[in-house]
């Protein structure tokens, strides 16, 4: 599913150069559940980013859901993560201005499916997660715990071939990122979701079929 | 409160340098219009009023005849009265350079041996005034004195021939010395000629004349000017020499307060800028309130904060503006004189004089609107709660909410404006009318946050179904960020409204000026001194001319027309004295109420009991009359008010008045006095601005001062003027004659026979006379191309500040757009993370500003109309007493949306363009 082949990346900050990737090489199959951890820093969410085709490597290959991601032109990029990916972020990410009901929908429509659908397809996902009685509720009137649990709805919501997840519990009581933890399994195990997440807390790798580690730009 | 936290928002303010700048730039020209405006009409009106000085010098009254000259004798019979202690004689005329050297000059015909106490002109250590000059001065025709300034700015010397019209006449004077005015004053920049009084009465034609004759009484001023004025005849006054400043002041006033109040709008707008710049400030800094509230700042210090920052962009941007505002002022002063002379009265200030009482009023008015803009915002942010500040979009909530409520306040506001619009204290401009307009622009500012949150809710639904997600996001983000993109909207709706109304304005006035002139001025062919402004008052047709007119075959009928202006009340009147039987023939004037025929023909003297025989009959159109011949002119000193009193009556024999009489004498004058004493009131009409200054209507009873004495006069008629040069009475000549007695005319109208030969005959005039005089022959069509250009340029200023405000509100979208995609550069890095393309994300972006552009078009147009309303129907006709028929240019609202759509969508564009650059990780790391 995922294949990466000596994947370095590099940060141009005026005359300095930061190595964020040094050179990673890496396979995931399809329907694992890999934990990335390691210290801030490290490079742990660069590597999920260019997984994701969020960014570009500086060299190696890129292989995700049999697409070469390094040649792959804006327009297919853009329907790659739009049709293949599915992120989670530490901050939740919600729109301000729409409902959960519509963050949740808003990759299906951005795919072109008609409203009323993609509205019925959120409220399904909503029920998955356990937030029906919250769908017309704005973010800032739910707390960060319903607010990751409907961006991990809209994540999933296009049946995406990887889930990716930035820091998913970093912003949570350990209460509520528990509960998380125990979202991203379940998905993983009912439905053989393909799921990479980055944390550096140790208790991922309870959840996780296969643990890395990252240290300054490699995988120990 | 400690520095530190003012440290922490100069940080801010240095954060942004761009959005900070534009802020204060839109202060700073907001304060650069005001202060060039107000400048350029003080030095203007300083200019004037010190050429008033200069010409009175150290005279203490002034002795006049209203609309007329005096005799000479007076001075005579006046300086030997044992209340006046000196006397100084003067004629004055504006002249004008030909040749090489153009420009206006005021000639003052003076008495040098009694001018010493009077203006202390220098003219012994001067250069050039030696015995020989002196000697020139006083015995040779044609000899004048230059002032230093002028012979300075021309070139002059000893010698120089100096070519110079006198009314339309050429004539070539010559400099026989300079003199230098030790005060440095001097009227008209210092365009001044000294001539020995008898050589200047020559040269003007008024020989045995006078204009005024100022005067230095013994002892106590005011009981010895009283008993002075004892001893005048009818028809002299006794008046301050400063007056006429302050009338010239008062006639202005309405012209001066429009371009003031015009150039506060682009403070207004610029107001609120910085009203979106502190908002923007609060709405991006809610963690840093909030964080600062929770280590236990206070309210007040919030608010404190805040207004510092809105204080220092004012302060900042007021003094640019003060600068900037000097600077801009010599543009408007060169319009402004420009304007004034063409309107009211001969005006030439060339320098901006820089008084520091306008500079302190225009920089407190700058850092005084940026305190009031800064005082919501940072109220708001004083009184949030501590939590609350985490989220903006609470913010946002609370205005939906309250975008009703706004709505309603809005709504206020247009009552209290049409309240304030019926509202009228005393004459001439009224304030209330300009509150009402800034109430007018509030209410459309108050409705913008209800506008856009219904636009964007309304439109989401078809604009989703049209563009898809890029349309319903564009809505979403219209509705839901009114906090940021209302004010916005407001400031563009507000100055889009300004530019509308005062286009819609302007076209209906430009519009009625034109049916006016094709209504009220009839004539082929306009015949005068090449004077097209308001120093004609003294300019005449020469004499020799009108026999050759009368026996011209191609001329019809000959209109005569005489004017005067004189002192009324705080202004100036012009008092016309035409042709009636000629206007009641042919047309030309429109009158706002009652029969047409019957006002001329009352006017025209067939009510008074004027002999039908010397009163001008209408005859059918095409009917050949005979011109009777002109009549004899006695000139000289018959016609002053003295010897009116030793010589009654005042109509001299052998006028005949109605100029299509036959040449029978006429003694009219009895009648005249017949209806007097039968208690029969001689019949005039007045213009509109005339009526509607001091409230006079049709029936009424004017007290009009003549040099006959104070005449009581019936208005049987207000007709529409446009005229700029002031409010007017118009009588028939013959009855014009028997109040000002003599038999000059100022111009004539000439009807012909054959419409076609309307380019022959004025050939034919221009080639007989054109080589002695310079005079206009205009035809009609001519005459409104003139004024019509006349009208354009007075109005080139006003556009001028209407586009000023345009650009400051234009700041303000490029601001807001920036800022929105600055703001929101996550979400839209997070849209595209989820798949959006980046045409959809411009498009959305481009949805959103497209719709903020329109949205303040349609505010700014329902604004404008409903201001040009007020402009038309209550500002215009509270100023100038014009009525003004609307008539809408729907240019010039397809030429804003065009404009503003433009606008929006390139302010939207480059924000967008950033937005989508490949740099999503960087935006959506975690912070």
């Amino acid at each position: 599913m995922i294949d990466l082949t000596e994947v370095t990346k590099i940060y141009r900050r005026g005359p300095e150069e930061i190595q964020a990737l040094k050179g990673i090489s890496l396979g995931i199959a399809a329907g694992e559940f890999a934990a990335i951890s390691g210290k801030s820093g490290c490079g742990k969410s660069t590597l999920l980013h260019i997984i994701g085709g969020l960014e570009p490597c500086t060299s190696g290959r890129v292989v995700v859901d049999g697409r070469n991601l390094a040649r792959l032109p804006d327009l297919e990029l853009t329907r790659f993560r739009r049709d293949r990916v599915g992120v989670v972020f530490q901050s939740f990410n919600l729109l301000p201005l729409l409902t959960l009901e519509e963050n949740v929908a808003l990759p299906r429509v951005l795919q072109g499916i008609s409203y009323s659908q993609a509205r019925e397809e959120a409220g399904h996902w909503l029920q998955e997660v356990e937030l029906a009685h919250r769908r017309g509720h704005k973010p800032h009137q739910v707390s960060g715990g319903e607010m990751q649990r409907a961006a991990i709805a809209r994540a999933l919501i296009n049946r995406p071939a990887v889930l990716l997840a930035d820091e998913p519990t970093g912003n949570l009581d350990s209460a509520t990122a528990g509960q998380i933890l125990e979202l991203f399994a379940r998905v993983h195990r009912d439905w053989r979701q393909t799921v990479v997440l980055v944390s550096h807390a140790a208790e991922v790798a309870g959840y996780a079929d296969r643990l890395l580690s990252m240290q300054d730009g490699v995988i120990l | 409160m400690k520095l530190f936290l003012f440290r922490l928002s100069l940080s801010h303010l240095t954060e942004y340098p761009g959005r900070t700048l534009l802020g204060i730039l839109g202060i700073a020209l907001g304060t650069a219009v005001y202060l060039s405006i107000s400048l350029a009409a003080a030095s203007s009106l300083k200019s004037f009023q010190a050429g008033v000085t200069a010409v009175a010098g150290k005279a203490q009254w002034r002795l006049k005849s209203p609309g007329s000259p005096l005799n000479e004798s007076l001075f005579a019979r006046v300086r030997r009265l044992p209340e006046v202690k000196a006397g100084a004689p003067v004629v004055e005329s504006v002249l004008e350079f030909t040749g090489p050297r153009k420009g206006p000059v005021l000639l003052l015909g003076i008495d040098p041996f009694s001018e010493r106490p009077f203006r202390n002109y220098d003219f012994q250590t001067g250069t050039g005034l030696d015995r020989e000059a002196w000697l020139q001065f006083l015995t040779q025709p044609g000899a004048v004195l230059v002032s230093d300034r002028l012979a300075a700015q021309k070139g002059l010397k000893v010698g120089d021939p100096l070519p110079v019209l006198v009314g339309p006449a050429r004539h070539t004077l010559k400099v026989a010395g300079v003199f230098h005015s030790p005060s440095g004053l001097y009227p008209l920049e210092g365009s001044l000629l000294l001539m020995d009084l008898a050589g200047a009465q020559e040269l003007l034609d008024r020989v045995g004349q006078l204009d005024y004759i100022d005067l230095i009484l013994k002892g106590d001023g005011d009981q010895a000017a009283s008993r002075l004025a004892r001893e005048l005849p009818p028809g002299v006054d006794l008046v301050r020499p400063g007056t006429q400043g302050r009338q010239l002041e008062g006639m202005v006033a309405s012209y001066r307060l429009n371009l003031t109040v015009l150039s506060a709008i682009a403070l207004f707008v610029g107001m609120f800028l910085i009203y979106q710049s502190v908002t923007l400030s609060v709405v991006r800094r809610r963690r840093e309130i909030g964080l600062l509230r929770t280590l236990g700042l206070g309210r007040g210090q919030v608010l404190l904060l805040f207004l510092a920052e809105g204080l220092a962009s004012g302060a900042v941007g007021g003094l640019l503006g003060l600068g900037l505002g000097v600077v801009l002022a010599q543009s408007a002063l060169a319009l402004m004189t420009h304007n004034l002379s063409s309107l009211y009265a001969p005006v030439q200030a060339t320098e901006v004089v820089v008084q520091t009482r306008l500079l302190l009023q225009a920089w407190g008015l700058a850092v005084a609107a940026t305190l009031i803009a800064a005082w919501i915002p940072a109220r708001e942010a004083a009184r949030t709660r501590v939590r609350a500040v985490w989220y903006r979009e609470e913010l946002e909530e609370r205005l939906q909410n309250r975008s009703g409520t706004f709505g309603v306040l809005g709504l206020l506001a247009l009552a209290l404006a049409g309240f304030f619009a019926v509202l009228r204290f005393g004459s001439g401009p009224s304030l209330p009318s300009f509150a009402a307009a800034f109430l007018i622009l509030l209410a459309f500012a108050l409705f913008t946050p209800f506008a856009a949150r219904n636009l964007g809710e309304r439109l989401q639904p078809l604009l989703r179904r049209l563009l898809g997600p890029p349309g319903d996001l564009g809505c979403r983000y219209l509705s839901g960020s009114l906090s940021r993109s209302a004010v916005s909207i407001a400031a563009l709706a507000c100055a889009l409204g300004m530019l509308i109304a005062v286009a819609v304005m302007i076209g209906s006035f430009r519009q009625t000026v034109n049916s006016w002139v094709t209504r009220s001025i009839s004539g082929d062919i306009f015949f005068g001194p090449a004077i097209f402004s308001t120093a004609a008052y003294d300019h005449y047709l020469p004499r020799e001319i009108l026999p050759g007119l009368q026996k011209d075959p191609d001329i019809q009928d000959i209109y005569l027309y005489r004017c005067v202006r004189l002192p009324f009340k705080d202004r100036f009147l012009l008092v016309i004295g035409g042709s009636f039987d000629v206007l009641a023939k042919y047309g030309g004037l429109w009158f706002r109420q009652g029969d047409t025929q019957r006002i001329m023909q009352e006017v025209g003297g067939e009510s008074h009991g004027v002999p039908a025989d010397t009163a001008a009959r209408p005859t059918a159109p095409g009917s050949p009359k005979p011109n009777p011949p002109y009549p004899p002119l006695e000139k000289g000193g018959n016609s002053s008010p003295l010897s009116r009193e030793r010589k009654s009556p005042p109509l001299l024999k052998g006028d005949l008045g109605g100029f299509f009489g036959s040449s029978k004498t006429v003694e009219s004058n009895t009648d005249y006095r017949k209806q007097e004493t039968e208690n029969r009131k001689p019949a005039v009409v007045i213009s509109e601005p005339l009526a509607e200054t001091f409230g006079y209507k049709e029936g009424d009873i004017l007290a009009l001062p003549t040099p006959a004495g104070v005449q009581k006069l019936k208005i049987a008629g207000v007709f529409y003027d446009y005229r700029t040069d002031g409010p007017s009475v118009w009588m028939d000549i013959r009855q014009f004659r028997t109040f000002w007695p003599d038999t000059r005319l100022n111009a004539v109208r000439l009807y012909l026979k054959d419409k076609t030969k309307i380019a022959a005959v004025q050939a034919r005039l221009q080639e007989a006379y054109g080589s002695r005089y310079r005079l206009l022959t205009v035809s009609h069509q001519e005459l409104r191309q003139g004024i019509l250009k006349i009208f354009d340029e007075t109005f080139a200023l006003t556009y001028t500040l209407e586009g000023v405000a345009v650009v400051v509100a234009v700041f303000g979208i490029i601001t807001t757009f920036l800022v929105l995609i600055m703001e929101r550069e996550r979400e839209l890095a997070l849209l595209q993370a989820l798949g959006a393309s980046r045409g959809q994300i411009l498009s959305m972006v481009l949805v959103e500003s497209g719709l903020a552009s329109f949205l303040s078009f349609v505010l700014g147009a329902l604004c404008g109309s409903l201001l040009s309303l007020l402009l038309i129907y209550v500002i215009n006709k509270q100023a100038f007493g014009w009525t003004i028929q609307l008539h809408w240019t729907p240019g010039i609202y397809w030429q804003t949306l065009v404009l503003v759509l433009a606008l929006g969508l390139l302010s939207g564009a480059y924000p967008a363009w950033r937005a989508v650059q490949p740099h999503l990780a960087a935006i959506l790391k975690e912070e």
